[in-house]
């Protein structure tokens, strides 16, 4: 306990260095927070109505509602983890610092946990206010002629329960973060290298893969052993698994990818693209991971449309006629939403990285390297990133829907467009963050105190 | 001895600073010479060391530099124009920020040459020849977290010297290694001087400024002595 109090005792001091840097450091965790939080709560109001239902129809609905959340939930709780994980980076320097004045393990520990819990706190609080104002626009969607409407305000208790869930997420993920930077006395700036075992890595990626592979193949026997439940479950699961089998060899990828560029690499920027790579694959993996989810989501878009499109040409039934509308809206929504996030995402990670990069940026700079320069050799390895990430999450989806509707779907031109727009959507929005991310580059340079 | 920087009343304040860091410096530098700036914490050297190198653009006063490629006026050149003279005509061994951590040390040295147009091959021939000089062979793919710090000291002189600068810049070279290391980089830098090179160091330690040519002393910002060293 008299850790604790220590910590409590630090904490405001800790506030005040972080000060130096202007804010920053901290708004992009809190502002993360909030953007998960307000998507968890309209996600699951929306879902809510569908579960409302109990008529024929209903199951279709909520299966496909399932399958939405999966694609939505996933990845909101990678980009929290993320979050909370450069809320933890950042106090790496300061951590270290006081670990040399002799603080003590449990005293870091509990330092750790007041400021995320603060930040995720603070970021839980934005999203309540943040779902409150989407609320009345999200509720203008129709669904079966019906506007979701009042539909969309849930009882208020679901507020406070899905901000504590954020939080616990955020309190999680420090702990777990500042297990994996070990902090020592003089161990600033030690990252974790080189994964310790990156062909386990793999095997396990490669066996999510299967699992889900053969899960969606057994969909139909799951549900008529165990009914809609069961089937939902399966194919959340799958779905899920597809994202985290991705997490798993995408970084690898990467690493393979960039040792090759490292060796044919002519000039400095592909030098320096392929060493920003190979430092550290999974951070980069980060950066640009979201789109991973849209090309996924991408793909399921791609489907859905099409079916519904197919579902037209045949003779609708009474409800039916609905539901073909309403799988093009959701496919929408989803596709919108699975933006919005990774879009929120990719500016903050990329803003985080330039940060972080703050010494490297220096030290190119005062070597006299051009600043276009610079920033080419940042985008090269930005988009060589995303070029296997998108191909790859696209491959790993094929896998799981084609076996569900069939091969035949994806030749039609309505599926071709839509991936194709989603590809390039995703393309522009690293492209935008990066953009972003440039303008904080002359701030870094004009005070290169603050980063050294 | 031909004169190699001129500095006529400069004069640096940061943004945001109410008192300037630097105010009114005239400093002649020749080729050849090794100079020391002294004075004690934040009486201005780095910032004075910034400015003679273009690495900031100062407030006031001028800084001409005899490049080999003629005079260029240092203080009214844009960001551009002053990377260009720091990678082609100057060399830099700082403390920190100035190697690419995620380089290896090889990678450090040819990059420099490399910003000048020279191909991967061969500034990566010139880099080894470098490190071998500087009795680093064998570490050529080691990175920087897994040298020593004098080793990293010695990867800088390395890339401060394959562009074939003439001025070498020095924040505090020695300031974290030990006495013996300390003495084995101050005689790296200092055999450049007698191959015709100059070298401008920052630095605390009497013992290194002893070694130099020359030592001008700051004091809020301000020269207050600038004498020949007793043992030069
Ligand atoms: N980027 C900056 N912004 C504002 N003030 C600065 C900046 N850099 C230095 N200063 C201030 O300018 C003055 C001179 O700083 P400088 O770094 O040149 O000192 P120094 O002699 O090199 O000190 P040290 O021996 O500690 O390295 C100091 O008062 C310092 O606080
Ligand atoms: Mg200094």
């Amino acid at each position: 306990m008299t850790a604790m109090t220590t910590a409590l005792r630090l904490a405001p001091l800790f506030r005040s260095g972080g000060a130096q840097r202007p804010g920053a450091a901290a708004l992009l965790p809190v502002a993360s927070f909030a953007v998960v939080t307000a998507l968890l709560l309209l996600v699951i109001a929306g879902a809510r109505v569908f579960f409302s239902w109990d008529d024929e129809l209903a199951s279709t609905y909520q299966m496909l509602a399932v399958i939405a959340l999966a694609l939505l939930v996933v990845p909101l709780a990678t980009v929290g983890a993320s979050a909370a994980k450069m809320a933890a980076r950042r106090r790496d320097d300061r951590l270290s610092s006081l670990r040399l004045l002799g603080a003590s393990k449990a005293t870091l520990g509990a330092l750790t946990l007041i400021e995320a819990v603060t930040l995720s706190a603070l970021g839980a609080l934005g999203g309540v206010v943040l779902y409150a104002a989407a609320a009345p626009a999200v509720g203008l969607l129709a669904f079966r002629g019906e506007a979701l409407g009042a539909g969309m305000w849930m009882p208020w208790w679901w507020a406070p329960l899905i901000a504590a869930a954020v939080v616990l997420l955020g309190a999680l993920s420090a702990l777990a973060g500042l297990r994996a930077v070990n902090v020592t006395p003089l161990g600033v700036r030690t990252r974790q290298r080189a994964a310790k075992s990156p062909w386990l890595r793999l095997l396990l990626g490669l066996g999510v893969v299967v699992l889900a592979v053969i899960l969606v193949q057994l969909v139909p026997a799951f549900g008529e052993a165990g009914g809609v439940i069961m089937m939902m479950l399966a194919l959340g699961t799958a779905f899920g698994a597809g994202l985290l089998a991705l997490d798993l060899i995408g970084p690898w990828v990467l690493r393979v990818a960039a040792r090759v560029q490292h060796r044919r690499a002519k000039d400095v920027e592909s030098l320096v693209a392929a060493r920003t790579i190979l430092d550290d694959p999974k951070a980069v993996w980060r950066q640009v991971g979201g789109v991973a989810v849209t090309s996924f989501v991408g793909v399921f878009a791609a489907a859905g449309l099409a079916f519904s499109q197919a579902m037209a040409s045949g003779e609708p039934g009474a409800g039916e006629q609905y539901l073909m509308v309403d799988i093009s809206t959701g496919v929408l929504v989803t596709l919108a939403g699975s933006f919005l996030m990774v879009a929120c995402s990719a500016g903050l990670n990329q803003a985080a990285a330039t940060l972080d990069r703050g010494p490297v940026l220096v030290s190119m700079d005062r070597l006299g390297m051009p600043r276009k320069t610079m920033s080419a050799a940042t985008a090269r390895a930005m988009m060589s990133a995303l070029w296997v990430v998108s191909g790859g999450s696209a491959l790993c989806a094929l896998l799981l829907v084609a076996p569900l509707i069939g091969m035949a779907l994806f030749m039609q031109p309505l599926a071709v467009v839509t991936v194709v727009l989603v590809f390039a959507a995703g393309f522009l929005l690293i492209r935008g963050a990066l953009f972003l991310a440039a303008r904080l580059v002359p701030g870094i340079l004009a005070r290169p105190e603050r980063v050294l | 001895m031909t004169n190699l920087l001129s500095v006529r009343g400069l004069g640096h304040t940061y943004p945001g600073a109410h008192a300037p860091a630097l105010h009114s410096v005239d400093l002649e530098i020749s080729r050849g010479e090794s100079v020391a700036i002294m004075g004690a914490s934040g009486s201005g050297k780095s910032t004075l060391l910034h400015a003679l190198a273009g690495i900031i653009a100062p407030s006031a006063g001028h800084v001409l530099f005899h490049a080999s490629t003629g005079p260029v006026q240092v203080d009214t050149l844009n960001d551009d124009e002053r990377a260009k003279l720091r990678r082609e005509e100057l060399g830099f061994v700082f403390q920190q920020g100035l190697l690419l951590s995620e380089l290896s040390a090889l990678e450090n040295v040819a990059v420099a040459l490399m910003l000048s147009g020279s191909t991967r091959r061969d500034a990566e021939a010139a880099a080894a020849g470098w490190l071998a000089d500087l009795g680093l062979a064998g570490l050529e793919d080691r990175r920087l977290g897994e040298l020593s710090g004098g080793q990293v000291q010695r990867v800088a002189i390395a890339r401060a010297h394959v562009t074939g600068a003439q001025l070498i810049f020095a924040d505090e070279p020695t300031g974290a290694l030990d006495s013996t290391t300390s003495t084995e980089v101050l005689d790296l830098l200092l055999h450049s001087v007698t191959q015709g090179r100059t070298l401008v160091v920052v630095t605390h330690d009497p013992d290194v400024a002893a070694r130099c040519q020359r030592v001008v002393t700051l004091r809020d910002g301000s020269i207050v002595s600038d004498v020949a060293a007793a043992n030069a």
